[in-house]
């Protein structure tokens, strides 16, 4: 339900989106100003919007060692986590919208409830899971728990996915004697693409920012993920702001990139569920 | 997959099935007996101790604060980031030049790591360096900069807007693409019946979204009441003790004191108070519903 509006209100509404613009970017701006201002320039006030010689010295020292070895870390549990995670909810969402056994309808309930499970609340007892597995301080112990915490939401994305493309389609497969192993990797999955994508993009999102569980499971710098290794610095490296949003940049891009990239399946993908319910 | 692939369906939902089992379920039970259990830094051993927990928590001075600025933490992020992000949705809901672009930047806040948007906003609310303090310092209210996070007046406010800002890109996509889905003509109907902009919105648009409205605030509930990055990078629960809630005091108990059994049984009652605020917007819902027939 698009309107046109007319000549004065548009011009309001015009100003209104402006005013949005800037409450968003604004902070962003900011963010990119400080990262590039050199550390000997003095903040002033009023505030200088932009540096005036802007340099990328605050970079080249948010590039440590350290960092590098945090960036790595995040890499690894992130993309393991989206491979494992979207591949088992795919298994698990096929099965849940292709069944009439009520065990299994029961099952896919309970999983997706799960996702209102508070991780505060459940952590402890995960912990010591871990502890006595002897996987804290791992990559396996934050997979471990980013696949877990990410497979009910992954299972409902998917879900709305499968449940739209026709049954029909399947059957005829298996009338031309197709098993149902084909009939998953060279039917399901190549319709099913969209729904992938968008999947990856939110598990991606969610456990390239993970905070808690990596804050409780790492205990030492070399397994540190990015946000728990800045969360850090702000100990460390207190009133240096320069580099502190140098690294905030370094952090947000690669989310940013992907997820401008991809975004139309994605946004596609995220309120296909809360709409159609 | 046929019926006669039973087995099969079996085996596909297994390894979903037993994480989600053996990593949720079973911890949720974990820390419910967690919580009868006593153990301290100095006493690492668990120690049986029945309700003494719950008494210690219940009696505490902080329990009442903590319940209460979990509440006021929740209920204002939720309705500030539902109400913004519906009338944001409207805003890009309509004809103007510029739009596809606004869609894309619009979920920025939200795609930008937690740890990150919290580091940020620590940073605009600082009381030397800071943007705010600086804008509000030219525009001639004071010449000295107010220490927003440090203050517990002003403390909880100051999380709540940046919670607000981070979150409320996701509302406004949502509500977004739920107007799109609003009958064009039932809406051109109205027009022509010459209902204005106001009542269409209240008699039209409205109803057609409720159920995505309720789904969203219930959603954006729990995320909110959960969420823990925002409050322990900005605060830490500071000051004393003005923006606690239960995620950060869980984790202050269990990892900062190793006093497991208290976390776990602030996890109880946590879960428990969730479930109220969520009983509580069904009830509203139902007697909204009845209101309206």
């Amino acid at each position: 339900m698009s309107v046109a509006p007319s000549k004065t209100s548009r011009f309001g509404l015009m100003l209104l989106q402006f005013g949005l613009c800037i409450v968003i970017l604004l902070p962003f701006f900011w963010m990119v100003s400080v990262s590039l201002k050199p550390a000997a320039e003095p903040f002033a006030i009023p505030a200088r919007l932009w540096p005036d010689n802007p340099t990328l010295e605050n970079y080249v020292t948010a590039f440590r060692p350290e960092f590098r070895t945090y960036f790595f870390n995040s890499v690894v549990v992130s993309l393991s986590t989206v491979v494992i995670t979207v591949t088992l909810a795919l298994f698990a969402a096929y099965s849940f919208t292709r069944t009439q056994m009520r065990a299994i309808s029961v099952l896919m309930v309970l999983v997706i409830v799960a996702q209102m499970f508070p991780a505060s609340a459940i952590i402890i007892p995960i912990y010591k899971m871990m502890k006595s597995a002897n996987l804290l301080n791992t990559y396996t112990s934050l997979i471990l728990a980013y696949v877990t915490v990410t497979l009910p939401v992954a299972i409902w994305m998917l879900r709305g996915f499968l449940t739209r493309l026709p049954v029909a389609l399947e059957e005829a497969a298996a009338i031309d004697g197709a098993g149902p192993f084909k009939i998953f990797f060279l039917i399901i999955l190549p319709l099913c693409k969209p729904g992938i994508v968008a999947t990856s993009v939110f598990v991606l999102i969610v456990t390239w920012q993970e905070f808690l569980f990596a804050l409780s499971f790492t205990s030492t710098k070399d397994m540190r993920t990015l946000p728990v290794g800045m969360n850090d610095f702000i100990g460390q490296y207190g009133i240096r702001y320069g580099e502190l949003m140098a690294s905030s940049v370094l952090i947000s891009v690669p989310v940013i990139a992907i997820f401008f990239l991809l975004q139309r399946q994605f946004v596609a993908g995220l309120t296909a569920g809360a709409v159609k319910g | 997959m046929l019926k006669r692939d039973r087995w099969l369906t079996w085996i596909f939902v297994t390894p979903a099935v037993l994480l989600v089992a053996v990593m949720m379920y079973y911890p949720m039970i974990g820390t419910v007996i967690e919580s009868f259990y006593s153990t301290s830094f100095i006493n690492p051993t668990p120690k049986f101790v029945g309700l003494a927990v719950y008494q210690k928590i219940f009696g505490s001075a902080d329990f009442l604060q903590i319940v209460w600025n979990s509440c006021v933490w929740t209920l204002a992020v939720v309705a500030l980031q539902n109400v913004f992000g519906f009338f944001c949705a409207l805003l890009l809901n309509q004809k103007l030049p510029g739009q596809g672009l606004m869609r894309s930047l619009i979920l920025l806040p939200w795609v930008l790591p937690g740890v990150v948007a919290a580091i940020l906003w620590r940073f605009m609310y600082d009381p030397q360096l800071g943007l705010i303090n600086s804008f509000l310092i030219s525009a001639g209210f004071g010449d000295q900069g107010l220490a927003w996070l440090a203050d517990s007046s002003t403390a909880m406010a100051a999380v709540v807007i940046a919670a607000v800002w981070k979150g409320f890109p996701f509302c406004t996509i949502v509500y977004l693409a739920a107007l799109q889905n609003v009958e064009e003509e039932q809406m051109e109907a109205a027009r022509i019946d010459g209902a204005g902009a106001v009542r269409r919105l209240w008699h039209i648009v409205l109803p057609s979204m409720k159920e995505v409205i309720a789904i969203n605030f219930i959603l954006t509930t729990i995320l909110t009441f959960n969420y823990f990055d925002m409050i322990w990078v900005l605060t830490r629960g500071g000051p004393q003790n003005s923006t606690h809630i239960f995620p950060t005091k869980i984790y202050e108990l269990g990892f900062g004191q190793f006093r497991f059994g208290e976390a776990a049984g602030y996890g109880v009652v946590s879960i428990v108070i969730l479930a109220l605020l969520i009983t509580l917007y069904f009830l509203a819902q139902g007697s909204g519903r009845k209101a309206a027939s």
